[in-house]
């Protein structure tokens, strides 16, 4: 099982705590996860396309306001959706990089302690805590907002200096633009203007816009990051274009209509089933159940999503969910769908097969191929060892017998 | 076992790394739906010094459907019945799939610091609470003290 699960308190040991609230803000509040395929309710609130249509199918309200909600009110928000995608994207990496730069900031504390005043506070952790946030947070502020003439610039531009005067390990590679900057630089002014580079235009010129980052700029000593960074850099321009292009995909289709079961009759609704090339095997329950789920499926998929995937892919995703969703539906349900996953990956592997040995979903086909020249073998030996088991008593019978007849002779 | 949504997943890392102050709780180790809470009596209610066990289960369908809570240490409160099951509005036809574990167990904290007997489920004790409070109220404390008494 995976446990590796993200979440917005993974930013609170970084060194822009602040960060969390942003990674809170692009979360699906039904699933919790990054928004996937986000939409709009009329509520002006945001989930996935998936969550909030299997929700919808039981509530027709929306989980955060609980105001009236209908499906067909749902709009996708390729925006947010294309920026959600591109946070994702470098999210791993920029975790990763302030995670470093607190581990720095922590060693470099002491050394800051005697010589900068503004900082003191920032290190005295436990006394004042809030007052320290909230100065923390305003000067954070104020650095985004203002040029670099203010406090926080001169801090790093001291800060810078004195980096280049110690050595040149201080410097930290910008995750984004892979350009290498001191530390504190990087961290206080850089990432922020970076990221909103990055968003606002890949190929406008960054010396153009950036209020002339006090750290001076230092090209990467080595190119041999460039290929990788290439590639991420064609990630955020795909996102971008994305957006702009999202308009004219001609590929939408039409959406599945909802039915209402109670006066069909099981065939009918296999057949249902079947012009979708749907599997129809289970409880009527079961199929309903399935139709249902295909068709939140199919309508998030042509409806909200950017790039819909193909009907194959929805039912392959209808078959992971309907094993992973009804274990109680019995053999029937669950033993299709596992030999539908196990045809999909061919290499039925012994152990595998081995894990159903005892229950109904065991494969025997499948299992007497595996081993179709072991059983050959075993039972030629058989064949071989009942003969001679039967001569050999034979002939000791023989033997036995043949002295017999040597003493009535 | 069906596999366990990475939801799930993220409460029970969360309830573990950053606990409701008063509540505990923890998934049952063959059953990672199922988990064992208790709930500490909140100050200055009549429930003050006891702790409260509690059973909590998230259905298949879990967060589109409430998850089911109980009372497994009897208590004396008019929206909780002799069974323990639990007259809450986010347990029944407020839940809302961007509620979690964690609210519905502060919710039923706060259910134990302001009782309502004018929605009661244990119809005999919201009577009683009704026509003499105070009443009520020293018997709650008794039964805090006989059944959730602190180990």
């Amino acid at each position: 099982m995976n446990y590796n699960v993200s979440d917005a308190t993974d930013f609170s040991h970084t060194s822009i705590p602040q960060l969390s609230q942003l990674d809170t803000l692009v979360r699906c509040h039904i699933c919790k996860d990054l928004l996937k395929i986000p939409v709009l309710t009329p509520c002006s609130h945001t989930f996935c396309s998936l969550c909030i249509r299997e929700y919808l199918t039981r509530e027709p309200k929306c989980p955060l306001c609980l105001s009236e909600l209908r499906e067909s009110n749902l709009r996708s928000e390729f925006l947010v959706n294309e920026i959600i995608e591109s946070y994702r994207s470098v999210r791993d990496e920029l975790l990763e990089s302030l995670k470093e730069d607190q581990r720095n900031n922590a060693e470099k504390s002491l050394i800051e302690l005697t010589d900068d005043d503004n900082d003191d506070d920032l290190q005295i952790v436990g006394t004042n805590q809030k007052e320290e946030v909230k100065r923390d947070k305003n000067e954070k502020s104020v650095g985004k907002v203002t040029k670099p003439s203010t406090s926080t610039g001169l801090n790093s531009l001291l800060n810078s200096q004195r980096d280049k005067s110690k050595t040149k390990e201080k410097l930290a590679q910008c995750p984004i633009c892979s350009n290498f900057y001191p530390i504190q630089a990087l961290e206080r002014t850089h990432l922020d203007e970076c990221l909103t580079m990055q968003s606002l235009d890949e190929s406008t010129d960054v010396k153009k816009r950036t209020p002339t980052p006090p750290s001076p700029r230092i090209k990467s000593p080595k190119s041999s990051s460039k290929p990788k960074r290439a590639v991420n850099a064609k990630d955020d321009i795909s996102h971008v274009d994305k957006y702009l292009s999202s308009f004219n995909t001609g590929q939408r289709r039409e959406r599945l209509p909802k039915i209402n079961f109670t006066s069909m009759s099981l065939s009918q609704i296999k057949q249902k089933l079947a012009s979708l090339s749907l599997p129809t095997h289970g409880s009527r329950q079961n199929m309903i159940a399935r139709y249902n789920h295909y068709e939140v499926l199919w309508n998030s998929n042509f409806c909200d999503a950017i790039e819909p995937v193909d009907e194959s892919e929805l039912r392959r995703q209808l078959a992971s969910w309907e094993a992973s969703h009804n274990p109680s539906n019995g053999n029937n349900g669950t033993n299709i769908i596992s030999k539908m996953m196990r045809r999909a990956n061919q290499g039925n592997s012994y152990q595998k097969l081995l894990a159903d040995f005892k229950t109904d979903n065991f494969q025997r086909k499948s299992w007497i191929l595996m081993f179709r020249k072991d059983f050959k073998n075993l039972i030629q030996e058989a064949k071989r060892s009942i003969p001679r088991e039967s001569k050999t008593t034979g002939s000791v019978d023989n033997q036995i017998a043949v002295p017999e007849n040597t003493e009535k002779e | 076992m069906a596999s366990l949504p990475k939801r799930i997943i993220k409460e029970t890392e969360r309830l573990a790394s950053d606990p409701v102050p008063g509540i505990s709780a923890e998934p049952h180790e063959d059953n990672l739906r199922y988990f064992a809470v208790t709930i500490e009596g909140p100050e200055e209610s009549p429930y003050e010094n006891g702790v409260f066990e509690l059973e909590l289960y998230l259905p298949d369908d879990y967060p589109m459907e409430a998850p089911k809570v109980r009372f497994l240490t009897r208590i004396y409160h008019p929206n909780i019945d002799r069974l323990g099951r639990i007259c809450l509005d986010v347990l029944k036809n407020n839940w809302s799939p961007a509620l979690q574990i964690r609210t519905v167990l502060l919710s039923i904290q706060a259910l134990l610091a302001s009782p309502n007997p004018n929605d009661p489920l244990a119809n005999d004790v919201a009577e009683e609470w009704i026509k003499n409070e105070e009443l009520a109220i020293s018997k709650a404390k008794e039964w805090t003290k006989l059944y959730a008494g602190k180990r």
